[in-house]
């Protein structure tokens, strides 16, 4: 297995990272290091322990040994919103926006949020952050969308709305868990390109789940495997794509090549 | 040791302790009757009837018409505690089918509005049928009186109540442990899906649940009733006192609930006499930490 | 102007003209419509905005009461004094219960705020030295000046006026914006940076706080406080107001206030025995007769694009 090229900065890194629910190892001694720039993609059979491993580092639930590190500081012990002020953006497997909230108003909140500001009980808070929260809903493709409840927004929309919401706060890790789920394939190619193209444009790092081997290999820099809760596997696409391991594991997900 | 002594003068006093215990025993399975009935419908609808004490309180005034209205005597008596219970029964029974099997799907919140109105509707009704007046039920002459334990008084009807009461809770865990009927209610409480897969009518099992949980908080109302006065307001107070009970001892566990009413029991027996006042902020703030640090309770399961 | 704020200048100046054409009673009434509108107002903070349905805001009502009261009659100070303290008091027994209350959800959140709610009624209850027990506080009354209902109705118009006002503000400001994004999804508002339990606690502590002086204004308007202002049964009030009124918008409790005065007015002249049960009636058909449910009542609002937005 390759590993890392360390001499980029090291964004995310876990060591020994172990959780346990019952008499299940659902993560087990996961070591990862995610340099800056990365475009990771996290990829294994459901079960796998992915979406774990991700509130895991999220600081969701607590871990029952190891250590989270982000940009260096120990973050293993943090609440949420103490672990997003740090720089880490999530976004979540199941669509998560504020739907009775306009689309606009979702990002503004983020905004605000982000800026300390959510104390501020003087303030018109419709009218902070538009044009900064309008150039975020640009950046995704949402801007024609904004004075609408984001719940009515079609599913692939509330997808980006979500990750305009995840940038609003200005992270330096995005982590995307099933960012595509439940999409047609040509969005979830659309989706996943503008993911990296913010990322080559900011020099954003992200993290990524995923099911869709031809999104993994059309964005991915570097793949991480997991299974029954390990890391089986790490390196570049064209590596694992002949990893033996990988291909008995996925036998059926991968296409043929 | 002095200081204890001077603060506490009944703390070496044996037999006022032993007298205080007993008491405590009998409050707590008062509060165990009609707690488990709410625990129960629960554990099985996760739905928290407000209206409890309500039940208990109908059935308490039930016991005082039906006790006016038999012969009087004993046989009377008896007769009233059997069939008060069963009247709160028929009320849970006829409230459950056309009101509460409307808001089973619906958010708890409105679950928890709804058997909050109720309260205030039965209590109306309660004014109305019976009167502003404080009431009372006297108790059979054979149980009148006290009888000396450990050379303190004590009052012989509490002994109807701490006989009574094993032999209930010997009989819910009968139910619950050994007929098939109760095996399906522990499964319920379990996994309601998985029932109705099986095949099971989970709707009648909610109306037999609720119905026997109305039964349970009658039989407790009618006990109490020749010990307290009958009045408008039974409902509030009780119903707090088994919320504190559920809570502490876990809501849908039996032996939780069993546990947590013996315990808040003798604390108010013996509240009283460290400082009655005191008595029940201090079970407020028992409930207030065991929700905070466990807020499913001693015994009971996390919520999803 | 907007149109909005058009509508609300109109409204107050016909608020103040009123007493020139309405009876005492009718201004009474008004004045008690007030009260009933901000706290209301008050709890649908937490509730419509906040999505935590509270059964114990009563407790922040009497506490707001008895604090005026109690300042007013047995410390002796000015009625304007006491009333300031009042919603101060109030907001510190949010802070408490608050504290131990926001740090759970939905059921529990009910139960535990149900049962810190009859902890208040109990100790005023008890605590006959200080509060007069069942027997309440009587004699409490402004001072002369203010002691005509028209007088008191203006200074009730200016008081709760200006609590409106200030509660227009939270709910729009970048707290209120908060607020509704942890009512929305509060898994997605912690992952934006914000600090729930903190933020929840905050609104409860606003909540009780407003709440304390729709509580104080109501003791000097009443002239006594009783034990059963705390009572869990008053707990219901608000929740009805604002089911009435609809739970989705700032001034729905406003106007459920008004229906549901008006409609207290007509059953106590018919037969006062009933209200309790009309009340819990009332409550019961209102959520019957939403399949919705509390989610769908907040949906309810049809979309439609507001003009002023876009580049």
């Amino acid at each position: 297995m390759a590993t890392a090229a360390v001499d980029r900065e090291v964004v995310l890194e876990t060591r020994v990272l172990k959780k346990q629910f019952g008499g299940i190892l659902a993560v087990r001694d996961v070591d990862l290091a995610i340099p800056r720039g990365d475009l990771r993609a996290i990829i294994g059979p459901n079960g796998a322990g992915k979406t774990t491993l991700f509130n895991l580092i999220t600081g969701d639930i607590r871990h029952d040994s190891g250590v989270i590190r982000f940009c260096g500081e120990e973050i293993s012990a943090l609440p949420p919103d103490q672990v997003c002020r740090r720089g880490l953006g999530r976004t979540f497997q199941i669509t998560s926006v504020f739907r009775r909230l306009t689309v606009l108003e979702n990002v503004q909140t983020a905004i605000l949020v982000h800026r300390r500001r959510h104390y501020n009980l003087f303030a018109r808070a419709g009218r902070l952050y538009r044009d900064a929260a309008l150039a975020l809903l640009e950046r995704v493709g949402l801007a024609g969308q904004a004075p609408k409840p984001s719940g009515i927004l079609s599913h692939g929309d509330q997808r980006r709305l979500e990750l305009a919401i995840a940038l609003a706060s200005e992270p330096r890790l995005l982590m995307l868990d099933e960012p595509t789920a439940g999409m047609a394939p040509r969005e979830r190619h659309a989706l996943m390109a503008l993911v990296a193209k913010i990322a080559a444009d900011t020099g954003l790092t992200v993290l990524f789940t995923e099911h869709d081997m031809d999104v993994v290999f059309a964005v991915a820099r570097r793949i991480t495997v997991m299974h029954q809760g390990a890391v089986i596997a790490e390196g570049a696409p064209r590596d694992i794509r002949l990893d033996p391991e990988v291909q008995r594991i996925y036998l059926g997900y991968t296409k043929a090549d | 040791m002095d200081l204890i002594t001077s603060l506490f003068p009944w703390i070496t006093n044996g037999p006022l302790i032993a007298v205080q215990v007993m008491s405590g025993l009998s409050v707590g399975m008062f509060l165990f009757l009609v707690s488990v009935g709410m625990s129960l419908i629960f554990g099985v609808t996760r739905i928290v009837n407000l209206a409890h004490g309500s039940f208990y309180m109908v059935s308490a005034y039930l016991m005082v018409t039906l006790v006016e209205w038999l012969p009087e005597g004993a046989t009377g008596f008896w007769i009233s505690l059997v069939l008060a219970p069963i009247g709160v029964a028929i009320l849970g029974g006829v409230i459950e089918v056309t009101l509460l099997r409307r808001i089973y799907h619906r958010d708890p919140m409105m679950q928890l509005i709804l058997t909050f109105g109720l309260i205030l509707i039965i209590g109306t009704l309660v004014l109305l049928v019976w009167g502003p007046d404080n009431k009372s039920v006297s108790r059979p002459d054979a149980l009148a009186g006290s009888v000396r334990i450990f050379g303190q008084p004590f009052p012989s009807y509490y002994l109807l109540v701490l006989g009574l009461a094993p032999v209930v809770a010997v009989g819910l865990w009968l139910v619950f442990y050994r007929t098939r009927w109760g095996m399906l209610v522990r499964a319920a409480t379990v996994d309601r899906e998985m029932l109705g897969a099986l095949g099971v009518d989970v709707s009648t099992l909610y109306t037999e649940v609720f119905v026997f949980g109305s039964w349970l908080a009658g039989l407790g109302g009618a006990l109490a009733a020749p010990t307290v006065a009958v009045a408008l307001g039974m409902d509030a107070d009780v119903l707090i006192n088994a919320f504190v009970v559920v809570v502490i001892g876990g809501l849908g566990s039996f032996a939780g609930t069993l546990i947590s009413a013996l315990l808040v029991g003798e604390l108010q027996s013996f509240g009283i006499l460290i400082f009655p006042a005191v008595s029940i902020v201090l079970l407020f703030a028992i409930m207030a930490v065991v929700l905070i640090v466990r807020p499913w309770g001693l015994l009971g399961r996390p919520e999803e | 102007m907007t149109r909005a704020t058009a509508t609300w200048a109109i409204g107050f100046v016909v608020a103040l003209a009123l007493p020139l054409v309405l009876s005492t009673f009718f201004i009474v009434l008004l004045i008690e419509i007030a009260v009933v509108a901000l706290f209301a107002t008050a709890f649908n903070l937490l509730m419509g905005f906040g999505g935590m349905v509270s059964f114990g805001h009563a407790a922040y009502f009497a506490l707001g009461a008895y604090a005026a009261s109690l300042l007013a009659q047995k410390a002796g100070w000015p009625m304007l004094a006491a009333l300031a303290a009042a919603p101060v008091v109030a907001a510190f027994g949010a802070l408490i219960f608050g504290f131990f209350i926001v740090r759970l959800t939905h059921t529990y959140f009910a139960m535990l705020s149900l049962a810190f709610g009859q902890i208040v009624y109990t100790i005023i209850f008890k605590w006959t030295s200080l509060t007069g027990g069942d027997n309440g506080l009587l004699n409490v009354w402004p001072p002369a000046f203010l002691r005509s209902h028209t007088a008191y109705y203006y200074f009730t118009l200016l008081v709760i006026g200006a609590c409106f006002l200030a509660l227009y503000a939270v709910v729009t400001s970048p707290f209120g914006y908060a607020l509704k994004a942890i009512r929305e999804n509060p898994r997605r508002a912690r992952f934006i940076g914000v600090n729930v339990r903190r933020h929840q606690l905050y609104a409860f502590v606003l909540s009780g706080f407003f709440s304390g002086v729709a509580g104080g204004i109501f003791a000097f308007h009443n002239g006594s406080v009783f034990p059963d202002f705390a009572f869990f049964a008053k707990s219901f009030e608000p929740l009805v107001v604002v089911l009435l009124g609809g739970v989705q918008s700032f001034y729905g409790p406003l106007a459920g206030a008004f229906g549901f005065k008006l409609l207290e007015w007509v059953i106590s002249k018919w037969a006062p025995i009933y209200w309790p049960l009309f009340l819990g009636a009332i409550v019961i058909a209102v959520i019957l007769v939403l399949p919705q449910g509390f989610v769908g009542l907040l949906e309810r609002r049809t979309w439609r694009p507001r003009p002023s937005i876009g580049k």
